[in-house]
């Protein structure tokens, strides 16, 4: 079984075709980078696959599950969620509250009969390498690091088994990365699987099994590391009109 | 956001406080007390939808008045008991509540505060031409069933309402639910993006602030034994309860009471010395000093003010756990 399956996927605005039949599949457990220039419709895939946008046509599954028709919550109660490129915490709620809306229930009886689950928020946010003194601290007082730390804390929360990281090292500092390298890493050995976009593709290198490229909306590339960076095409898409 | 002992006991010392004042302050300052509560109600009902969730309502006497234009119809014009026609107008304003509901579906900020002021205007339009015989058209209504008789019996039943709606609406918050409306006002597309149902948290909370503005609606009006219109679906009316949340600490249900009383105070502490429009000038000014000092009220000063409190306490006890 497929952990995530996108089938010949279209999304069409007008005339500008920004998914233009896109197919993959990515097994339980792997970790996939997508690459392509800026434009190229990488983050239109990902908010087809979270429902923010509804595709033209294709299919798209989970774990066996067709997902299309589903809400955005709904898919993330199936077991997908995604990052932004710019960290989106709540600013005026603490790190455990934000933690605590990724966990929360999505029943308004069991919102107000349930109590939170400090522990549970403690553990995930320490398994992301947050320290317990940032617990009460509020979103605005953390490094560009540690907010993505609890951007993976608060998508952890919501049970999800198929991550999407959207240029999860934007604005972090060479430490940083290393540091969320790390924790991509882990989660992939407790069985996580990924999809990530990300234009600091050195630092994709080692977290991925495969790497998919697309340009203007299609795919032109799939396999390792080294052969989809090898391949003329993309060498020729990164390159622009220069190639 | 957990409970704790101090909360309810600075709750039961509000209150307590509040039930032995009859015997200490003149009737005069018991009825400006009991617009007090009133507003307090009306400004927490508010607080819940716009200081919550952030759908800043302009039109929120729309709501008020569902509450207190069917109680008084049922009860003046159709001899229902307020027994049950409180009840009723309650359901009707949640009722209410649903159709603020739809434009919070597709827009927010200003555009849906200019559409809920839009639903006062039409109200206020509405109750003059369809059926004046029933709504009393541009006069109103008068001599309806009045709850309380004296401005010590209207002092208790209008802060007993305001203390368990506030106290029940302050326990709401604190949930899971309360944090999740917060968080709705501060990114409502992250919510979704945590997998909460964003359509559902909004129907919820324009439910609870309509339940509290048809509650408050109501025992208004059979506090009052008359209804206006003009008065009612007013701008000023709005501009109070708004400022009243705002000047408290909106998203706190404790501000919105703090803010109800201040304001309630000053404009009737100014009337001798401006009986006209012009005391509205010196709350304006007041509202605008406090929000270039601090934007987030008088709770957040007074919450300020408790922290250095207790660093303070807590530097003079070496030893002691800070």
């Amino acid at each position: 079984m497929t952990a995530l399956a996108v089938r010949n996927l279209v999304k069409r605005f007008g005339g500008l075709t920004a998914t233009n039949d896109v197919s993959f599949d990515i097994a339980p457990g792997q970790s996939v980078g997508l690459i392509g220039p800026n434009g190229a419709g990488k983050t239109t895939i990902f908010s087809q696959v979270m429902g923010e946008l509804r595709q033209s046509a294709g299919t798209i599954t989970l774990f066996g599950n067709e997902i299309s028709g589903l809400s955005t919550p709904g898919r993330i109660r199936r077991g997908v969620c995604r990052t932004y490129q710019v960290p989106r915490p709540f600013h005026d709620l603490t790190v455990a509250e934000n933690i605590r809306v990724g966990l929360a229930p999505n029943s308004i009886w069991q919102l107000v009969t349930r109590r939170p689950d400090h522990a549970r928020e403690a553990e995930i946010a320490l398994g992301v390498g947050l320290r317990e003194t940032d617990f009460d601290r509020a979103p605005t007082e953390l490094s560009m690091g540690d907010l993505r730390k609890l951007e993976f804390a608060r998508t952890l929360a919501t049970g999800a088994r198929v991550m999407l990281l959207d240029e999860v090292f934007a604005g972090l500092t060479v430490g940083e990365i290393q540091v969320v390298s790390d924790l991509i890493l882990g989660l992939r050995r407790d069985g996580m699987t990924f999809l990530m976009v990300s234009h600091d593709l050195k630092a994709l290198e080692p977290l991925v099994d495969r790497v998919i490229a697309i340009d203007q909306g299609r795919k032109i590339a799939e396999g390792s590391y080294r052969e989809v960076l090898d391949d003329p095409d993309v060498r020729a898409s990164y390159l622009g009109g220069q190639g | 956001m957990g409970l704790r002992w101090y909360h309810f006991a600075l709750w039961g010392g509000f209150i307590l406080f509040m039930y032995l004042l009859p015997e200490f302050v003149s009737r005069g300052t018991l009825r400006t007390i009991i617009f007090a509560n009133f507003l307090a109600v009306f400004a927490i009902s508010w607080d819940v939808i716009s200081g919550r969730t952030g759908y800043v309502s302009f039109g929120h006497p729309f709501l008020i008045g569902i509450g207190a234009y069917t109680t008084a119809i049922l009860t003046k014009r159709f001899g229902v008991p307020v027994e049950l026609s409180i009840p009723l107008a309650v359901l009707a304003t949640m009722a209410g509540g649903l159709i603020v509901l739809i434009p919070a579906l597709r827009i927010r900020g200003s555009y849906f505060a200019l559409v809920t002021l839009a639903f006062m205007e039409l109200m206020y339009q509405l109750v003059q031409v369809i059926r004046p015989d029933l709504t009393g058209g541009t006069r109103g209504m008068s001599g309806i069933q009045t709850l309380t008789r004296g401005a010590e019996n209207g002092f208790y039943m209008s802060f007993t309402l305001l203390a368990v709606l506030s106290v029940g609406t302050w326990l709401l918050m604190r949930t899971q639910f309360g944090t999740a409306l917060s968080a709705i006002s501060m990114d409502e597309d992250s919510v979704a993006g945590s997998g909460l149902n964003t359509v559902k948290l909004k129907t919820a909370a324009f439910l609870v602030s309509a339940f509290v503005a048809g509650v408050g609606g109501a025992f208004y009006v059979h506090y009052l034994g008359s209804l206006a219109p003009r008065a009612l679906f007013d701008i000023n009316f709005v501009f109070t309860i708004i400022v009243a949340a705002l000047i408290g600490g909106a998203s706190t249900i404790v501000g919105p009471i703090i803010g109800a009383f201040f304001l309630t105070f000053l404009l009737e502490y100014l009337r001798p010395w401006l009986p006209g429009a012009e005391r509205y000038f010196i709350y304006g000014g007041v509202a605008l000093l406090l929000y270039m000092y601090q934007p987030k009220g008088f709770y957040a000063i007074i919450m300020a003010g408790w922290s250095r409190l207790r660093a303070r306490m807590a530097r003079r006890k070496p030893g002691a756990r800070a």
